[in-house]
């Protein structure tokens, strides 16, 4: 196993706050990371530095051997990194199907655009979607949508795929059902994937490792069983027992 | 594959019709309505190329339309340059101006974008006076030679401009360029995450709308045989846009017919006087107020939907 990525003291802040601090780690290709941590811990923020869409201050990340330092998002896209939103981002005004292909569009897949229309309809049909391929993409259910953002994300023939809460808002049946398409096309295509999640049961059958934030660090890492009995992870996300300590004094 | 060639055969219908039209009316005053008419169909659906397609929408376009005019006016008289080769330079200036000005302003998001184009024509507008000198001023420049002698030969060649501009321009629209542009107008963020340089297709796409609208522009003062500043006039912009309106944003063979009929309505509305803009107005205003996508482009939907159906 290679490393497919390697972060190293990635810092990234906004005026006084310190969104990513000196975080550092490695994925080995064929993975599947997930990234863990309260609301504001500053993963959405972790995937904007990967993908381009936010610059950093100082550290480095470097995919497939290459530093990754000042390219422009389609570039990091074109790749191999293919990223979803936390909010479905489909293309408005187009088909399932166009939506799709466009996808398969962007630098890394235009060495075979000729197979691309049939690449689209077999991907439609993978993530769940056959019968809907004219539709337009407004008319979709959320759980549609955010199958479709999958679908449009592989296209690309990413070789590390980033997810952004891609359960959110979707039901325990639908829930069930993206699990086993993100493990299928894993264990199909050696995929590797980044997961952020707050459903917390599925993610951890779903993942082979963690990576916990918090306030911007990285506060723990290991495989899921290890890393719920973590004390740092624990007081992340349930607290200290500030509030306990207080009433006993009162008491005493 | 039948849809498509109820296609072909409505714009072979629509050719063959508008080839028609002055032989069956004459007289210089119609095929003089018909050449204005052909013009502004070419530089709505060039406009609609770039802003029916991504969503950015052009408050500017007179800027190309204005520039290809005077670089032909300018090449032809300065120089005694044939309009065979005032119309490619007029194209390449034009494109030139859509590089310099889109380079910054398609970064800008919102109404900016539409804002800067619009400042940019006005201010282009203000130089052509300033430097009356060089531009001729208010009065433009005069004694443009013509591109076709005969009135009717030019009609013709305007309307077969048309045909060439608007099947290259459907043509790369249908292909993954227009879906390219179309996702653009859907979504940014979304293109850059699939690798996709969003610029660089805002760019090219606005330089093709503005080749097409500056060689629109070249055939206009070659038939016209004058330029005047008017041409960088924000009411022309308007009229551009209003006329995709009605033809349907985004089809680009919709606001073909939209230019040729807002052009001809505005002519047969000449015999009620006072009231003509009174009625053209209100015209639109019905129209774009019940049908928000436009009128030629959807009833052709339908037609072809209905054709295409029964079986």
């Amino acid at each position: 196993m290679s490393a497919l990525l390697e972060v190293s003291d990635l810092n990234k802040h906004f005026g006084g706050l310190q969104a990513v601090k000196n975080v550092s780690f490695s994925i080995a290709s064929g993975e599947i990371v997930g990234i863990l941590g309260p609301n504001g811990a500053g993963k959405t923020t972790l995937y904007n530095l990967l993908t381009g869409f936010i610059p950093y201050d100082s550290g480095s990340v470097v995919f497939k051997g290459r530093n990754l330092r000042g390219l422009a998002p389609y570039r990091i896209a074109g790749l191999g990194i293919s990223r979803t939103f936390q909010l479905c981002r489909p293309f408005i005004g187009m088909s399932v199907f166009e939506n799709v292909v466009v996808g398969g569009l962007g630098a890394h897949g235009s060495d075979d655009r000729s197979d691309l229309d049939a690449r689209a309809r077999q991907l439609i049909e993978q993530v769940g979607l056959r019968g809907k391929e004219k539709l337009p993409v407004e008319t979709l259910s959320y759980g549609d949508q955010r199958r479709l953002e999958i679908a449009r994300a592989l296209a690309a023939k990413p070789a590390l795929l980033l997810l952004d809460e891609p359960f959110a808002g979707l039901g325990s049946g639908e829930i069930a059902d993206l699990s086993t398409l993100i493990r299928s096309v894993h264990a199909d295509q050696g995929l590797t994937v980044m997961l952020i999640e707050h459903k917390l049961r599925e993610f951890m059958r779903l993942v082979g490792r963690v990576i916990a934030l918090d306030f911007g660090e990285m506060i723990a890492e290991g495989s899921p069983e290890d890393i719920v009995r973590q004390p740092a992870v624990i007081e992340a996300y349930i607290g200290r027992g500030d509030g306990e300590a207080e009433e006993q004094s009162d008491a005493a | 594959m039948f849809v498509k060639r109820i296609d072909y055969a409505g714009a072979l219908g629509f050719i063959a019709f508008m080839a028609a039209l002055p032989l069956i009316f004459g007289g210089n005053y119609i095929v003089g309505v018909l050449t204005v008419s052909v013009i502004y169909g070419i530089w709505a659906v060039s406009w609609d190329f770039m802003s029916g397609l991504t969503g950015r929408e052009n408050f500017g376009h007179s800027l190309f339309i204005g520039v290809g005019a005077y670089t032909a006016g300018f090449l032809n008289t300065s120089f005694g340059l044939s309009g065979w080769w005032s119309l490619p330079a007029a194209m390449l200036m034009a494109m030139l101006f859509a590089v310099v000005i889109g380079l910054p302003t398609l970064r800008l998001k919102g109404p900016y974008f539409a804002l800067a184009m619009l400042s940019s024509a006005v201010i282009m507008q203000r130089l052509m006076l300033i430097f009356w000198e060089q531009t001729g001023g208010e009065e433009g420049i005069n004694g443009i030679e013509p591109l076709i002698r005969s009135q009717l030969g030019f009609y013709y060649f305007a309307l077969a401009t048309l045909a060439v501009v608007t099947a290259i321009l459907l043509a790369l629209a249908r292909s993954h360029w227009g879906l390219i542009l179309r996702a653009v107008r859907g979504d940014e963020a979304t293109c850059q995450a699939a690798g996709i340089n969003v610029t660089f297709y805002k760019i090219a796409s606005l330089m093709i709308s503005a080749a097409f609208a500056g060689a629109g522009g070249a055939i206009y003062a070659h038939y016209q045989l004058q330029v005047s500043p008017q041409l960088f006039a924000v009411v022309t912009s308007i009229t551009i846009i209003t006329m995709v309106y009605v033809g349907g944003m985004a089809s680009i063979y919709g606001p073909v017919g939209g230019a040729i009929l807002l052009v001809l309505l505005t002519e047969l509305l000449r015999n009620f006087g006072e009231w003509r803009l009174m009625i053209y107005s209100c015209t639109l205003i019905l129209i774009l107020f019940f049908l928000p996508n436009g009128l030629i482009a959807p009833t052709w939907r339908r037609v072809k939907a209905k054709l295409g159906s029964p079986q």
